[in-house]
């Protein structure tokens, strides 16, 4: 329902966003891309990337039109055989001369501005809907100033993470523009401040009643033991360590998407489009936490064969819960002038898994 | 002639009217309005068109910035084939669509990822360990025995006397092994007991790539029997000989890698989903070097006419000092053996070589056989 989104507010149409995108369809195009990469021992993956792109952007509509991705395979194969030499290089040399870590640091410290200024630039740029493009704008010293100087802010004194999460989603969402109109978005510190206070409430809380269950089943099956000595559980012992990583290894994977839907609806809710246009973010964060869970878990126990179907339904869910309150009809949007931008950055923050965005 | 329905926006506009396109001679794109209205006409190469993909809708990109966009995509193609375009993607997308075809790449992915894990990784690193530069190794081993140094190990205790008997015993050892008495360095070091607690280190023995081999006092405190400890010896000359140590950084890069192609982006749901199987085969992985240097060790210490069974009661002494009486629980993600196993392999040489096992729990280790499936052949 997405008329339920609706603010009080008469002059504004809410066009709901919709992923269409089905499992068992994507399940497809994921074996054969899967299958064609192993063949080609590699290769095809950029055409794999554009293909799965091209799926999700092509199934998520907006106001009836759907988004398109349209990035070329053969930049992205040339951008990820950079970025893998590159790793190559990186891993063999920090493993085998450890002193090189500090040089590789440097050289990364100095780099990330660009490569998330590339990264982000790149995913906007090709992404459209309607016929216009994304841009997105951040100089080099303001990416410096965002990715740098914040988080190692972050990193020496931790009471800053909720501030650099802000800076960041505020370097991320006020650098784009769509059709000649820039996105704004503004909120006050002390509501990141609470996000970050609840998760660590949640995490303290969880891991309390782990350790209290954890303790509990040890005693009573002590006891049970002691009192009739040839009754053997079920468990193999072996088997607890395995539930016992899976248990904390949830519990972290579902407090981060907690925080991260609470994040994001704060980031993307409060943000605007130049001309009156609102957009609205929904998610709920004990939903957005089990389907992240429950997916992961799932994809581990079917080895594997469960993630199309995860992802497609995680972007269900996602998208059913994002929204555009139109100021006025959408047709007056004209694509600005862009420029070329190779995926080389793209691919080197993808490979050493640096992640720019929201 | 074919028409195709879509829309059509206007160059560079979010703006669009419902549309008609067709092909007039020659290979020309023709897009009209409802009214007849000619929108656009080019040439036919000029336009770029999106390959087809699932149900997605159809894109001509014209070569003013308008776009002609369409749902049908049979009379996408055909009109395509009107325009003599190649149809890109046709033939992924056939593979896409085809059932048999999606069922045989599952085959695919599975045999190629059984192999690739069982096979090409181990046997790929072991090829570079080989390839290595002794210089290479020997710079790493430096660096790694000086950050235990600084952070777990610290001076032996042993008196020069003790020093002198476990040397003696193990150059008699390395006269036996593989790479003879130049290649291996016994190094004696302790524990350090951190923050007033025991040491974390323990009774130990480790090797290092460069044949440099660690042990430390709390071991030797615990031997009860000479060929013991000449067990040991012999396993960790086992490591240096494999270059085991080197074996495991590779593997360690190696598997991110494979992982990552044959998941595609498993970030995309969680990091976890792509931490667990790591970290599950490295164990696997180095479990098969323990059970190769146990074996070795095995063969080494009969040819000194010794009995490798001793090496098993020290196994069993150490797990009872470490774990208590009932000995350690088995780890799914350990990465040495289950020690009752090891310690019972270990007595059965004794008697004489015996043949790699087949663990059917672990077939990227050892192999598969048709035993592990239930079935017996005469």
């Amino acid at each position: 329902m997405p008329e339920s989104h609706a603010p009080q507010d008469d002059a504004l149409t809410i066009h709901a966003v919709e992923f269409r995108g089905r499992g068992a369809e994507y399940f497809r195009i994921w074996v054969v891309n899967v299958a064609l990469t192993v063949l080609t021992l590699g290769i095809y993956s950029a055409w794999a990337k554009v293909r799965t792109q091209r799926y999700f952007y092509g199934n998520t509509y907006l106001a009836g039109h759907s988004f398109e991705y349209h990035a070329s395979a053969v930049r992205i194969l040339i951008g990820r055989a950079i970025a893998v030499t590159l790793f190559a290089g990186y891993t063999l040399s920090a493993i085998m001369v450890p002193v090189t870590v500090g040089f590789w640091i440097l050289i990364l410290g100095a780099a990330l501005p660009w490569l998330a200024n590339s990264s982000i630039r790149f995913n906007a740029r090709n992404t459209s809907w309607r016929n216009v493009r994304f841009r997105f704008t951040a100089t080099y010293f303001e990416a410096f100033i965002a990715y740098v100087v914040w988080s190692v802010a972050a990193l020496a004194i931790f009471f800053l993470i909720p501030y650099t999460r802000r800076v960041h989603d505020y370097f991320y969402v006020n650098h784009h523009r769509f059709g000649g109109r820039a996105f704004a978005t503004r909120f006050s510190a002390g509501r990141i401040y609470a996000i970050y206070l609840i998760g660590f409430v949640l995490i303290v809380g969880i891991i309390a009643f782990l350790l209290g269950g954890t303790a509990a089943i040890v005693v009573v099956t002590t006891r049970l033991h002691d009192y009739t000595k040839n009754i053997h559980l079920p468990i193999d012992e072996g088997a607890t360590t395995v539930i016992v990583a899976l248990l904390f290894g949830s519990t972290a994977l579902f407090v981060t998407n907690f925080v991260a839907a609470m994040v994001t609806n704060l980031a993307i809710g409060n943000a605007t489009l130049e001309g009156g246009h609102k957009l609205i973010s929904r998610i709920s964060p004990w939903r957005l936490g089990w389907i992240v869970v429950s997916n992961t878990l799932l994809t581990l126990a079917t080895l594997g064969l469960f993630f199309p179907f995860a992802r497609v339904r995680l972007a269900r869910y996602r998208m059913s819960r994002y929204a555009l309150a139109a100021n006025s009809d959408l047709d007056d949007f004209t694509a600005e002038a862009l420029e070329q931008q190779s995926a080389i950055g793209e691919e080197i923050a993808g490979v050493f898994d640096f992640g720019f965005g929201l | 002639m074919t028409e195709l329905e879509g829309r059509y926006f206007y160059p560079n506009a979010a703006r669009f009217v419902p549309a008609r396109a067709s092909v007039v001679p020659v290979r020309i794109l023709h897009i009209e309005d409802e009214h007849g209205q000619v929108l656009d006409e080019v040439l036919g190469r000029q336009v770029k068109i999106t390959a087809r993909l699932a149900s997605l809708a159809r894109r001509f990109d014209l070569p003013d910035g308008g776009r002609f966009e369409t749902e049908d995509n049979d009379a996408a193609d055909s009109l395509i084939w009107a325009l003599r375009r190649r149809r890109r993607g046709k033939f992924t997308d056939r593979l896409e669509r085809a059932w048999p075809v999606v069922l045989a790449s599952l085959i695919v992915t599975l045999l190629a990822g059984y192999y690739v894990f069982a096979q090409v990784i181990p046997v790929g690193a072991e090829w570079l360990a080989r390839a290595t530069l002794p210089a290479v190794a020997h710079t790493m081993s430096e660096q790694t025995l000086r950050v235990l140094d600084h952070t777990a190990l610290t001076a032996t205790k042993l008196k020069a006397g003790e020093q002198f008997r476990a040397t003696k015993l193990f150059m008699q050892v390395a006269a036996h092994a593989r790479g003879g008495l130049g290649a291996y360095r016994l190094v004696f070091r302790a524990g350090r007991k951190g923050m007033g607690g025991p040491d974390a280190f323990g009774p130990n023995a480790f090797a290092l790539p460069d044949g440099t081999i660690v042990m430390t006092d709390s071991l030797w405190a615990l031997i009860k029997n000479d060929a013991e400890i000449e067990g040991v010896f012999g396993h960790e000359m086992s490591h240096v000989d494999h270059a085991h140590g080197l074996q495991l950084v590779y593997e360690a890069a190696l598997l991110p890698a494979a992982l990552a192609i044959f998941t595609g982006d498993v970030s995309q749901v969680s990091q976890m989903a792509a931490l667990l199987p790591t970290i599950i085969l490295q164990s696997s992985y180095s479990r098969g070097m323990e059970s190769q240097a146990d074996d070795d060790s095995a063969a080494v210490l009969r040819s000194m006419h010794l009995k490798p069974s001793h090496m098993a009661d020290l196994l069993l002494r150490l797990d009872s000092k470490v774990c208590g009486k009932a000995g350690c629980p088995r780890d799914w993600v350990s990465d040495h053996p289950d020690t009752v196993a090891r310690a019972a392999r270990l007595r059965l040489q004794d008697l004489g070589p015996v043949a790699a096992g087949i663990d059917c729990a672990r077939p990227w280790a050892t192999g598969i056989s048709l035993r592990c499936l239930g079935i017996t052949v005469h």
